[in-house]
């Protein structure tokens, strides 16, 4: 058990964004997350890198209890993660983004340019290495996101939505990736809206409503489970089926 | 990788050069006070640690982001300590500095540590009044001389401010140039910069990061005050604790670029130059400070960049020149 | 006892006078996410326009409140404009970018206020002036306490102006949501500019009171900037009714370290404070800065 998130809660002035949610997450899986907008995704991954402190619950990793640490000391333990919207360090080269990430573990400049170089290189950024972040495309900063994430090596990465805005080539490649990271052996949390995602790349996929997970299960038994659909689509269309 | 190889060999030739020309502007730096009369070392001087505390505020200010309007509270300590030292303790010029120094630096990580985690708007505000209270508090204290100031041992050589001056103003941009623009301290401060979260998210300490900076921005300042106390020899709160310091930092910083190297350099020798011309035209104290607060709003609204800004921008001809510049003015 | 009490109207009276620049200031910070460091500034140039009208027309000088308000509204509609250049565009971090702005105009205001009046400290004085209320347990200086008067009555036309004209709720829906309100046909450039105006009015009037009320001199400034920041703070960025509590708790406190402690360290007293809410509360004491 890699991730084991338990009892996780949070209130936001009145508002339970997160409530009672507990998930595990086994080394080498990918598990989804789905749910309507609102139900608390992303603030989930918001508690688990610690950019949030939970209200009461705690979260265990790796055997560790991470609960409110903060979340560079989070980094450098393991667990990466990508933004919804890129969050690129702007007025510096996508070479220099990637290189601050790998800061943790690499001991010189060098050897942190020849691994930034490296990753680059796995998810075909390396020729733009040299431009500024503002020149570069929607795609391209989401791969940036990506490279910056996986350049601090971590054991578990957490993908928010990284096919939103893509068009279905850029998706397609992005899947790719995704699944060659997986034959390397990174565990992964993705949050995804499009189904046809989740189905092709996921173990086990988790569904949040309201902040609270309504659902747990195999891709192909999610898509047939009423709550889920009901939670989605709305009571009268599942009254109608 | 051919072509970025190619980039690389040209930033050598380039590089090279660099420090050729600056070799010799060092060398020539030497021998000022043999080969210019007396105004204009003093002039040059003045310049020079100007150009020193320019760049000191550049590195919390420009590369970190943060803008601290109390800066020159580090300068007054700096001062002051000097004074103290050699005063009160009767200990001599060299430890004084040394030790306002650090007492600026040990002044800023107390204040940093609440101080810090205030973003933005907070963090300038924080500071300016940070700045302020310093002010009054040395008004009222007795070790300082309360508001009859403080004075120091007489010592009129010329030279020997120019170099001393000439030499902390080196290690200033020295010191930036291997910490800030060559290392992964000064990566992570751009990280905290441009988006400080997402740092935080790729194992950077933000907290330890922004402290060291803030420190490493208050010492010189410490250290260019002591020198400023022994040179001038007369203190008072008034002088060093000013709020002109801060704000003549921050317009030389914003003027030149801020987060560039040079940029404060060139900063500072443009407004102190204007400012000596100011003099020998208007003659009077106080019109500078409009031409000041003009400059900064000219700055914010037409070249936030300052004129690093405009030069990195590689004007080739006139006509280029011309179109560049309507599209940084933005009419 | 009685002084206890005086302390305590004294305190009361001057908090009323400064809620005004706090106003205008938590307004302005709430709506543009402008801080404005020139705040003082108005104050001061606002003294000075009295003191001119009062030197060259002769009368008391609150008669040309209402003037002196329109004025500044008129500088106010002038400046902003460059304000919003400042804080938009392509720009790197807009906030500070405003207020590195504003910075730059409370040094040019203040340059140009010593290059054109020096150093001399000026006052002015009205028909209140010298005049006082006795009651049997304080006595309360008949100026003091219209400039407290003031002080409500602005807070009282603000808070109708904001919660119950149609003005007032897009002014309010724009500090709250921009681009929704801007989506829904707010012109965020034009409250934005109203806003801005409204405050450089109010706030100038205010430095009429506040010249007859104490010294005029061009570096008065900082001192009111320094108001305005602690008023803020406290009450929360953005926050208007916060203002009023902040405002009196400024005035007492102002009040009783001037009395008990002395009146040297009353700066040093309110930054500690200042300071000591920044790192505990940030948002205010209330907690509903933005």
């Amino acid at each position: 058990m890699l991730l084991q998130a338990h009892e996780l809660t949070i209130s936001f002035g009145g508002l339970t964004a997160v409530d009672r949610l507990s998930l595990t997450v086994e080394k080498g899986m990918i598990l989804g997350i789905i749910g309507p907008n609102g139900s608390g995704k992303t603030t989930f991954f918001n508690l688990v890198t610690g950019m949030y402190a939970p209200d009461s619950g705690k979260v265990i990793f790796n055997g560790k209890n991470i609960t409110g640490l903060r979340p560079h000391r989070i980094a450098q333990l393991g667990i990466g993660r990508t933004f919804q919207i890129p969050a690129p360090f702007s007025k510096m080269t996508v070479l220099q983004n990637v290189m601050v990430g790998t800061f943790i573990h690499a001991s010189t400049m060098k050897a942190a340019k020849g691994k930034a170089w490296e990753i680059l290189e796995m998810v075909r950024l390396d020729e733009k290495a040299e431009q500024q972040v503002v020149n570069v495309t929607l795609e391209d900063r989401k791969r940036l996101e990506l490279a910056r994430a996986l350049a601090t090596e971590p054991i578990l990465l957490l993908l928010d939505e990284v096919m939103s805005g893509l068009t279905p080539a850029e998706a397609k490649a992005a899947i790719e990736l995704i699944q060659t990271f997986r034959t390397q052996g990174l565990t992964m949390i993705i949050v995804e809206h499009v189904m046809d995602i989740i189905l092709s790349l996921c173990d086990r996929v988790a569904v949040l409503n309201y902040g609270r997970k309504i659902a747990e299960d195999t891709p192909n038994q999610i898509v047939n489970n009423q709550e889920v659909i009901r939670a989605y689509l709305g009571e009268r269309y599942s009254a109608r089926n | 990788m051919s072509v970025v190889g190619e980039r690389i060999k040209a930033n050598s030739t380039a590089l090279i050069w660099q420090w050729v020309f600056l070799g010799l502007i060092f060398l020539v730096s030497l021998i000022i006070p043999w080969i210019v009369s007396p105004l204009w070392v003093r002039i040059i001087t003045e310049i020079l640690m100007w150009a020193g505390l320019a760049q000191s505020w550049n590195i919390i200010g420009g590369y970190t982001g943060y803008l601290s309007f109390g800066h020159g509270a580090f300068f007054g300590m700096g001062a002051y300590v000097t004074g103290i030292a050699m005063m009160n303790l009767e200990w001599p010029f060299g430890v004084g500095l040394l030790l306002s120094g650090i007492m600026a630096a040990l002044l800023a990580v107390v204040i940093g540590y609440p101080t810090l985690r205030l973003r933005g708007a907070y963090f300038a505000i924080a500071t300016w009044a940070f700045g302020e209270m310093i002010r009054q508090i040395a008004l009222i204290l007795e070790i300082t001389g309360g508001a009859f100031g403080m004075q120091l041992p007489a010592f009129l050589n010329l030279p020997f401010f120019y170099y001393v001056t000439l030499g902390i103003t080196g290690l200033t941009y020295l010191t930036t140039y291997l910490l800030l623009e060559r290392s992964r301290f000064g990566y992570k401060l751009l990280a905290i910069r441009e988006h400080e979260e997402a740092a935080e998210m790729v194992g950077v300490d933000t907290v330890v990061i922004k402290m060291k900076a803030f420190a490493l921005s208050a010492f010189f300042p410490g250290v260019f005050g002591g020198i400023y106390a022994y040179w001038v020899t007369y203190i008072h709160p008034d002088s060093v604790f000013g709020a002109i310091i801060t704000d003549f930092m921050v317009v030389m910083a914003f003027l030149g670029g801020i987060g560039s190297l040079w940029g404060p350099f060139l900063g500072a020798v443009v407004v102190q130059l204007v400012n000596r011309i100011l003099w020998l035209t208007w003659g009077e104290g106080t019109f500078y400070l409009v031409i000041i607060g003009a400059a900064i709003c000219g700055v914010v609204l037409f070249i936030p960049n300052g004129i690093v800004g405009l030069l990195e921008a590689r004007i080739f001809s006139p006509r280029e020149a011309l179109s560049q510049l309507r599209k940084m003015v933005k009419w | 006892m009685e002084l206890f009490l005086q302390t305590v109207i004294d305190g009361l009276l001057i908090g009323g006078l400064i809620i005004v620049v706090g106003i205008g200031f938590s307004l302005c910070f709430g709506v543009m996410h402008i801080v404005d460091f020139a705040v003082g500034e108005w104050v001061m140039l606002g003294a000075y326009i009295g003191f001119l009208f009062v030197r060259y027309l002769g009368h008391d000088p609150m008669i040309y409140l209402p003037i002196i308000f329109l004025i500044f509204c008129a500088c106010g509609w002038a400046i902003y404009p460059l304000i919003f250049r400042a804080v938009s565009g392509k720009r790197h971090n807009p906030v500070l970018m405003g207020l590195v702005f504003t910075f730059g105009l409370s040094i040019l205001a203040k340059g140009g206020a010593l290059s054109v009046w020096g150093y001399h400290i000026q006052s002015i004085t009205t028909w209140l002036s010298g005049k006082s209320i006795s009651l049997d347990v304080a006595t309360i200086p008949a100026l003091r306490f219209a400039g407290f008067l003031f002080g409500i009555l602005i807070t009282v036309l603000f808070m109708i102006f904001l919660y119950r004209t149609n003005l007032g709720i897009t002014i309010r829906a724009t500090a709250q949501d921009r681009e929704m309100a801007n989506l829904l046909g707010a012109d965020v450039r034009k409250v934005g500019a109203f806003v801005y105006s409204l405050y450089a009015g109010v706030t100038g009037m205010s430095g009429v009171l506040i010249g007859a009320l104490f010294s005029i001199h061009a570096t008065m400034g900082a001192k009111y900037c320094t108001l305005a920041f602690f008023v803020v703070v406290l009450a929360g960025m953005g926050y208007v009714p916060g203002v009023i509590i902040a405002a009196l708790i400024l005035g007492l406190l102002q009040s009783f370290v001037g009395v008990y402690i002395g009146g040297r360290y009353n700066l040093v007293a309110l930054f500690m404070v200042m300071y000591g809410v920044l790192l505990i509360t940030p948002k205010g004491i209330l907690r509903k800065g933005i």
